[in-house]
């Protein structure tokens, strides 16, 4: 029973809000879809204010859809036993392909140009048709205007694609059970866990827009238009792209003076230390001799971010690092001037090593 | 039994192919609706003997929209 209690205050806690980085995009694409609609409402229906968009609904739908999900979820993991979790460069390819959605959708909604309709989810018309005469009662296309369920009820369910760092370890946790029943319960609860922040956090956003009423579409388009690139970029970080915005500023060459919070042994070249902390690598650039084989030691001390599923993109490495503790990395010799990247397993962090000496 | 296009380019977002299609409900002689927000086009199979274009074109209008022959 205590490790549910663990599960949900995690969920509570560092769950909901490093979720609801990751995940709020979908969130926000769903909540778009009935804010337009509440709006068109508003517009085509003279003398009539729509107080403020009806959210709640939605935002309910899409975290309960992700609940069931993750506890289907965890229910699997706990029955195979097995490493189900995706590896760096799927998960990579589909927050890209998410990203690019996004931005999508964004550009749909700020009506650029008729093409971008494409990225509209049209939900399948046996179901808008089921949909349509559930919420009318029967007939009568103005007895009562519909809600689109379809869309939260999918993107929640989706975000079990794109878990983040501490999902991810709790995921690690229901398949260690090695029991479907145990699984899905700590899968629950932690979920059950990060809802209210999400709920709370999506709820008071959407009250504090619709103010704004005609405006609000086009803060949600640059909401939604943000969240893709930040997930495109986190994409691109998993993967090691030099693309990737965090490489543009980084100083290569120099090396940073000791940034870590908590003090660490100095790296001589061959021997490296990181830190990985609660928000993010330490320091951000290692220099290493090149073409002799050399030790990576990342350092953790309370870390609960995602900065504890580390990946090395270029060696394929993904280590998922105790809270507390030292996990040595060998790395193979590299030719000089190599610059091998490296980052948390959602791409939110990162750093890289500097084959210079 | 015929099929036609109608333009329909003020939808907004697939919600607004939803109630398109809800007119299929208020007009007898409408088989089906088949309304694409990507397409800005509804498809609709009627029978001309029970309702013409021009119905077709007030029924999208009181739900909100303005639809022309394709």
């Amino acid at each position: 029973m205590e490790q549910y209690l663990v599960a949900f205050i995690t969920g509570l806690t560092t769950g909901g809000l490093s979720c609801l980085a990751v995940q709020g995009g979908l969130l926000a694409s769903s909540l778009a879809h009935q804010i337009e609609q509440d709006i068109l409402e508003a517009g085509t229906q003279k003398g009539k204010r729509v107080a403020h968009p009806k959210t709640a609904l939605p935002i309910a739908l899409f975290l309960l859809s992700k609940l069931v999900a993750y506890t289907i979820l965890g229910f699997l993991l706990g029955l195979l036993g097995s490493v189900l979790t995706l590896n760096s460069t799927v998960r990579a390819i589909l927050l890209i392909g998410i990203g690019i959605f996004m931005v999508g959708n964004a550009l749909r909604m700020f009506n650029v140009h008729p093409i971008f309709r494409i990225f509209a989810i049209e939900s399948p018309k046996f179901i808008t048709r089921y949909i349509r005469r559930a919420a009318n009662g029967k007939g009568g296309s103005q007895t009562r205007p519909h809600r689109d369920w379809f869309t939260p009820i999918f993107l929640g369910a989706l975000t079990v694609l794109i878990p983040c760092g501490v999902t991810q370890a709790m995921m690690a946790v229901a398949l260690a059970t090695g029991s479907p029943l145990q699984g899905a319960a700590l899968m629950f609860a932690f979920v059950l866990g990060t809802s209210p922040v999400f709920f709370l956090v999506a709820y008071l956003t959407t009250r504090i827009g619709a103010r704004l009423e005609k405006w609000f579409m086009r803060f949600v388009a640059v909401v939604v238009l943000v969240l893709g690139l930040v997930s495109v970029n986190s994409g691109l970080n998993l993967v090691g792209s030099p693309l990737a915005l965090a490489n543009w500023f980084r100083p290569a060459e120099t090396a940073q003076p000791a940034l870590a919070s908590s003090p660490l042994p100095q790296s001589d070249g061959v021997t490296l230390y990181l830190s990985a902390e609660n928000d993010g690598y330490y320091p951000q650039v290692l220099n290493a001799k090149s073409g002799t084989a050399v030790t990576l030691n990342v350092v953790t001390n309370r870390t609960f971010s995602c900065a504890r599923d580390f990946v090395i993109p270029a060696l394929g490495v993904e280590e998922l690092l105790p809270e507390t503790g030292t996990v040595t990395i060998p790395i193979p010799a590299q030719p000089a001037g190599t610059v091998m990247r490296f980052t948390c397993s959602m791409g939110m962090y990162t750093g890289e090593i500097v084959f210079d000496q | 039994m015929v099929k036609k296009v109608f333009r329909v380019n003020d939808m907004h977002c697939p919600n607004c192919a939803m109630r398109v299609e809800s007119i299929e409900d208020d007009l007898p002689g409408i088989k089906q609706v088949s309304a694409s927000y990507r397409k800005g086009q509804m498809v609709v199979e009627f029978d001309e003997s029970k309702v013409d274009d021009a119905a077709i074109i007030a029924a999208v209008k009181k739900a909100g929209y303005l639809a022309e022959a394709a």
